[in-house]
Order: structure tokens, then sequence, then C-alpha cells
């Protein structure tokens, strides 16, 4: 293997691999390297992936491993038995369920053919660093040398630490994911969610999924499987005093769960960290000779209802691919080279989207919301519609229902809703 | 299926290609006077156990999240990734 690429990526993950493919396809030499055994094999998600930032970069993404198109929307508010939930329910679905293995695997498949040369079973120790200046990878004994390198190693960004271009994690900037998959066959996932044929169910759950702590629940429906998870933000999961396990068996066997989860078996438990806090952003994605994107540098969503992580990853690592290219051009791989990659993401959505919600994190932490509000809203349609004699008049019903939640509380935590997301 | 499944027998269905050296070292002299041990209960794989009063930890069966690196106030897990393609070996994601 020749000691010199123009660009390694590190992670072949959504956005090292969308990084590669986008250089090999512009006649870049590249080296992708990836630490699992085969690609895919330490990627995991929720589930969902928005389809159209993907479509503009992989022309041929109908052929990606896609599991199921989702047309059932469902958000539920859990408050002990009973939950409030909003369905709705469109043909034209927008994003897809995948199992991420598969869809990583795919996208380093399309980098290879490009032209990409992928590695596995390799953990990059360090970046190599010369004045300051990316200079390649060390690997073992060994180093790997190119123009520059693009870091999309995930959330864990050991390499960025190292080389103190990013702070350790702090609690209260991440969550904790945590999955089971269960094994269901496709006719009675179909039967059960009422869906056709290649159609999918993406169902967030609030509240007591969580012992009210602020986090949620999310199931998706896979062709012959379900993913079903827990996300608790990390800071106040200390607080919990069962093993996080205990609560996702839980909810598998909750009431309203149990039916549709009939029969299905466990075939694998997954676990993964989420950048939540805007703050795990880093102010400049790049540096002398280096590029990052991805988890890495803190690109993902969470704006409660719905994730959004493996377009914001692909997305940033095919700007970046971009900003070499511009950088290579000009013969310039300095910071100063490469600003141009942080002018795309500002001009692009992904960005663009990151800051607009950089106040969410701030409501998703708020424990009043997942604790009093799904009792609230529970117990209001408890008066609403499960009556003996006296029908209450809506404000009857709130007043009953809100209980110690003053007015002014309400009207300002509405506000707050209606203005972080 | 209508019980919850222990944890160990939840973990019975992944894959690991456990490696002879651990990636994670975890020294429990810090565990000592920790009063939190947020690690027992958020270590999804619950390589973090308690024995009378001291942490025993079990690199095995790790799913490589990363979250005790970031919970622990005492500083006492020192984290990498495992090496060669070694570690956990997720099949759906």
């Amino acid at each position: 293997m020749s000691r010199h690429f123009d660009a390694i990526v590190v992670g072949a993950g959504p956005a090292g691999s969308t990084a590669a493919y986008t250089l090999a396809k512009k006649g870049f030499k590249v080296l992708l390297l990836e630490r699992g055994r085969v690609v895919g094999s330490k990627n995991i998600f929720g589930g969902r992936v928005y389809s159209r930032p993907l479509e503009e970069i992989y022309p041929n993404l109908k052929e990606a491993p896609i599991q199921r198109w989702v047309v059932k929307e469902r958000l539920s508010l859990i408050h002990v038995e009973s939950n409030i939930s909003l369905d709705y329910e469109c043909r034209d679905g927008r994003s897809f369920i995948c199992y991420l293995s598969e869809l990583a695997s795919w996208m380093a498949k399309q980098a290879e053919d490009a032209g990409s040369t992928v590695v596995t079973e390799i953990t990059v120790d360090s970046l190599v660093q010369k004045n300051g200046f990316v200079k390649g990878v060390k690997v073992g004994d060994e180093v790997v040398e190119a123009d520059a390198v693009i870091d999309c190693e995930g959330v864990n960004r050991l390499l960025l630490e190292k080389a103190g271009l990013a702070e350790e994690l702090r609690t209260d900037q991440v969550a904790l994911g945590v999955k089971e998959t269960l094994k269901l066959g496709s006719a009675e996932i179909e039967s059960r969610f009422g869906l056709g044929e290649k159609e999918g169910l993406s169902w967030i759950m609030l509240g007591d999924v969580t012992e009210g702590l602020p986090g949620g629940a999310f199931l998706y429906t896979n062709s012959a499987a379900i993913s079903l998870g827990l996300v608790l933000m990390l800071n106040t999961a200390k607080a919990l005093n069962e093993h996080v396990s205990r609560l996702l068996e839980r909810l598998r066997l909750s009431p309203f769960l149990s039916r549709y989860l009939k029969d299905s078996s466990i075939v694998e438990y997954s676990a993964h960290l989420i950048p939540e806090a805007s703050s795990v952003m880093l102010s400049r994605p790049y540096s002398d000779g280096l590029l990052v994107a991805g988890d890495a540098a803190g690109y993902l969503l969470n704006l409660g209802y719905t994730y959004r992580g493996v377009d914001f990853a692909a997305y940033s690592g095919y700007l970046a691919a971009q900003a070499f290219e511009k950088a290579h051009a000009q013969g310039d791989f300095s910071k100063k080279g490469l600003e141009c990659y942080g002018k795309m993401l500002k001009e692009s959505f992904v960005l663009k989207q990151m800051l607009k919600f950089k106040g969410i994190h701030n409501l998703l932490n708020d424990r009043t919301l997942f604790s009093e509000y799904p009792r609230m809203l529970s117990n209001l349609a408890r008066e609403l519609f499960s009556f003996d004699y006296e029908t209450p008049t809506l404000i009857e019903a709130l007043k009953r229902s809100k209980k110690n939640i003053s007015w002014l509380k309400l009207l300002l935590d509405g506000f707050k809703v209606i203005r972080s997301i | 299926m209508n019980k919850p499944i222990r944890l160990e027998d939840i973990l019975l269905n992944n894959v690991w290609d456990v490696d002879y050296e651990p990636h994670i070292k975890v020294d429990s002299e810090k565990c000592v006077n920790c009063d939190v041990k947020s690690c027992i209960n958020l270590c999804p794989a619950g390589c973090f156990t308690l024995l009378g009063a001291k942490i025993v930890f079990s690199y095995e069966g790790c799913l490589e999240c990363g979250t005790c690196r970031i919970i622990c106030p005492r500083n006492a897990v020192q984290w990498d990734y495992p090496v060669s393609g070694k570690g956990i070996h997720y099949r759906f994601g």
C-alpha cells in the first residue's frame, strides 16, 4: 500500500463513507479506515433516515438496503396506563427505516466502487501533527500520510481530544440511547401496526417511558423486526435507581406495547451516545490539514419528536469532500484553505438547522415537561372522555387536571415549547 | 417473553470478538470513595458491578458506547476503542 494518499478518512460511518465516496468520484486517492471487522459492525442508531439529502449525494439510493418507508408517524405521551397519541399518515414517505450496519456497509461499498481504498480492522491511534498541521494518522507503529485527514470518528472523539482539538464531552451534552432489535414476522408487523408492504411506522414516546426523566423512547418497524429503544439525557439519568436495561425491558412489556410486540424475540441489544447539546458542535470543524464531519463534529438534532443524525452526518461528509477539492485546487490545506468548509456548512441545511434549534436542548432537559405534563394531559383526556354523568367544560377539565401547575407556568412553558420547536 | 429478561440473557444475543487485552481499564481504587457510582446503572452492558463496597469491572460485554468514560466523576476510567476489529460486532445496528 502506498504511504501517501490525497485524503485519509477515519471511520466508515455515514459521514466517512460519504466523504470518501465523494472524493473518489472526483478522482482523488482516498484511504477509508474502519475499526470494525467489517464496515457497519460498529454502527448503531435508532432507526430512521431522512432521504432527500442522501438522494442528492447517492443517485442510486433506491438500491440501498432500505427496510421500510415511513408512512405513519406517532407521537405519544405516556402516563401510567393511559396514553395520548398524535397520529400522522402520509403515503409519500420522505424518510426510511433501516439497519445502520447495512446502510453504512452499502455506503462504504459505493465509496469502494468509486475507487476508494477501504481497510477495516484498523483502529487509528492518533493524528500525526507537525507544528500543529495534521499530516496523517498513526496506527500502531505505522504512519500513513495524506494532504488532509477527514475525521469521522463518531461521538467518542478520542483522536480530536488527544490532539487537543476537542474538549472531553460532559454528561449535560449527551444522551444515552439503548436499543433492542426484536424479531417479528413482517405479516404480524403489517397487521398489528396497520401497514402495507414496505410501509413503516416511526413512533416516539415521551413521559413515563423514562420514569419522567428527560429523554424518550422510540419504536421503528423494520421489514421483519422492530427497533425499540430508550434515550436518556445522561446528566439526569444519574438519578435512575435501577439498571437502564430494566427500564427498556419494562417498556417492551408495557401494556400499550406488549400487544404489538407479542411473540417477538430479542436478536440484538445495542447502545450509543447521542450528541444533544449544540455545545458539542465544534466551533471550527476544521484545522490545518484536518476536516471533521458527522457525530464527531456534533451534527445531530433531537427535536423531541424526531431525530436527525444520518442525513446530517452524510451531508457534512459530502461538504467536507467538496472543501477538500477546493483546498486542493488552491494547493492550500491550511486552516485558511479549508475555511470554505465552515462557509459551506453555514450555508447548508445542516448548520442552519442546528442553529435554528439551538435552544431545544434546554427544553428537552426540563424535568417537568417529561413528568408533569404527560400526567396533566392524561388527566385532561380522562376528564374529557371518561365521565359518568357530567361532562366538564374544557376550562373545568383543564383546571382539575393541571393540579399544582400554575396558569402562569402553563402559559410560560407553552410559550417555551412553541419558541423552541 | 412476558417477564423482563435478565441483562445477562439479553446480552447473549450479541456477537463479540473479545480481545485478550482490555480496551478499558478501571482504577477501582478511585471508586472506593465515590458516592455516585452511576456506572452501575448506566453502563448499558452492566460491565460495572458492586461486590461488597468494591466496583468490579469486566470489559468483555462492552457495547463501546462511551458512557462510563463520561459519567465517571473520579476519572477512574481509561477508555480506548478495541484494536484489530475486536470487540462488539453489531449485525443490525
